[in-house]
């Protein structure tokens, strides 16, 4: 009984997902339909949709997506993955991480926007700058989230490692790190969108591939569809990157879920 | 050693938290053989668990001396069990009951799953539990792992601070007959830090009552006693009983 009523209740969920969207859609339908002075100014669906079709169609789209997710995924990886080591090793000294501190906050709260211009004229316009930035958008929110995570260890962890004898490493290795986890994975999830907004911005700014570009150059041209078609590229790719991250934490945080 | 000789002795120790003028722990003296269960009571917050945590080695004496007289070359001669369990959620049991393993490459990992499956069947577990993990288990079967992981690491005394305290009634009186049945068959030492007068008459070879930072009134309780629910209802229980309650009334009174 109860279990038809889960059924019933996750079935209806699946439903109502799209709904927001259809409706935003009909809206955007109906505001714009048969207006040229609006279809140039917010576009419209069929225009969108249109314009979705050609970039597919011309490759232009994919071959944009490509660049762009190399740029973020490339960006991501080393981030989170050097963010995370730094972070999860000013655990073995307090003296270091808060010598570190005021220098991570100031990492975290200068905009990127305004640290691109510098980064591009040191990698250059190619794809390292948009790799640099996106490692630059991450790097801080990792270090700080797997920092907060290894001094949020049970103090009842950490006192059996004591009498058990265990070494500063094994700590580390067999404590610290597992029970850090789920901060790193907190860390991933937020920092996919940051990757992407530093490649995009990195594109935006200077460059000849990606859907920063993409977008830079329709806008230019007054081309409100395909801008939306990039918009909407970006929003697919967010997605799919955060549905990857999902599945490893799925796998990872197995023992959460039994 | 001489099956006599103290395996642990600790003479005229004192420790204060920093800032505070008064002794947590004050000149305190105490000596345990192997076999022996030695039970702590007293008021919250008198001291019982800091002294557990200075003898695991948790916090250092402000002066005075602790001595283990372990086996030589015995690396982990101390066990401690906690109020509430150390497990790592995110390993199995097995997992967990091979810490001991993980800490300590140079022991048998055949003879650690020997040792292991020994003390799953004293404490009733199955072995169909070690594939689980910690948060799919009662809070009697957490606790019983939680001694096992303790034991993994074959200590000669045991640590146990309040461990049944959260447990149900039933799952009480089975562990600590467990427990008992425990230190006497492996010829360990054990220092339970307790509320419980029942459970400190029950389980205990001697009882203290902690005030003042000293353990300042010591009970001899009849070995044949030991673990054995029956002799709850016993005349000798009761007397134990009564006289650790009035000597307990009267220092928490003031």
């Amino acid at each position: 009984m109860e279990t038809s009523a889960t059924t019933k209740l996750v079935f209806a969920q699946r439903l109502l997902y799209p709904l927001p969207m259809v409706v935003f859609v009909l809206v955007w339908h109906f505001f714009t339909q048969g207006n040229k002075e609006r279809q140039f100014i917010f576009s419209s669906p069929e225009k969108v949709w249109e314009a979705l079709e050609r970039t597919i169609i011309s490759g232009e789209l994919l071959t944009n997506c490509q660049v762009t997710v190399t740029e973020a995924v490339a960006g991501f990886l080393l981030g989170t993955t050097i963010g995370a080591i730094i972070g999860l090793a000013l655990w073995y000294s307090k003296l270091v991480a808060q010598i570190s501190k005021p220098y991570i906050t100031a990492l975290a709260t200068v905009p990127i926007f305004a640290l691109a211009p510098v980064v591009i004229s040191w990698f250059g316009i190619d794809i390292y700058s948009k790799i640099a930035l996106a490692f630059l958008s991450t790097v801080s929110v990792a270090i700080v989230q797997s920092y907060q995570g290894a001094m949020s260890v049970e103090k009842r962890f950490l006192r059996l490692m004591q009498v058990a004898g265990a070494t500063r490493w094994q700590t580390f290795r067999l404590v610290v790190v597992p029970s850090s986890i789920i901060w790193v994975l907190n860390a991933m999830k937020l920092n996919i969108g940051l990757a992407l907004m530093g490649a995009f911005i990195g594109e935006f700014i200077s460059s000849e591939h990606g859907l920063g570009y993409m977008i830079v150059k329709a806008s230019g041209l007054y081309d409100q569809a395909t801008v939306f078609a990039g918009v909407i590229a970006l929003i697919v790719i967010a997605l799919a990157l955060t549905f990857v991250i999902e599945q490893i934490e799925n796998r990872l945080m197995r023992w959460k879920t039994v | 050693m001489s099956v006599s000789a103290p395996l642990l002795t600790i003479d005229n120790l004192c420790f204060d938290f920093d800032g505070q003028t008064e002794k947590t722990v004050n000149a305190l003296e105490l000596s345990v053989k192997k076999g022996e269960i030695v039970c702590i009571l007293g008021a919250s917050g008198c001291g019982k668990t800091t002294v557990l945590n200075l003898i695991a080695g948790l916090l250092k004496p402000k002066s005075g001396s602790i001595n283990m007289h372990a086996e030589a070359g015995k690396k982990n001669s101390i066990g401690y069990i906690f109020q509430s369990d150390p497990l790592f959620p995110w390993r199995t049991v097995e997992g967990n009951l091979m810490l001991a393993f993980d800490l300590n490459k140079s022991l048998d990992r055949n003879r650690a799953k020997e040792t292991m499956q020994q003390y799953l069947s004293m404490f009733h577990l199955n072995s169909q539990i070690l594939t689980k993990y910690p948060t799919q288990l009662s809070g009697g079967m957490r606790q019983r792992v939680s001694i096992i992981q303790s034991l993994m690491f074959d200590p000669e005394l045991l640590l146990l601070d309040e461990p049944f305290s959260a447990l149900d009634y039933y799952t009480k009186l089975s562990l600590e007959e467990e427990f008992c049945q425990l230190v006497k068959e492996k010829n360990k030492a054990a220092i339970l830090v307790t509320h419980d007068i029942e459970e400190a008459v029950s389980m205990g070879t001697r009882a203290f009552i902690m005030s003042g930072g000293k353990l300042a009134r010591e009970f001899h309780i009849k070995q044949e006693t030991q673990g054995l629910d029956n002799t709850r209802g016993t005349e000798e229980f009761a007397k134990h009983y009564r006289e650790i309650w009035s000597e307990l009334k009267t220092i928490i009174s003031g």
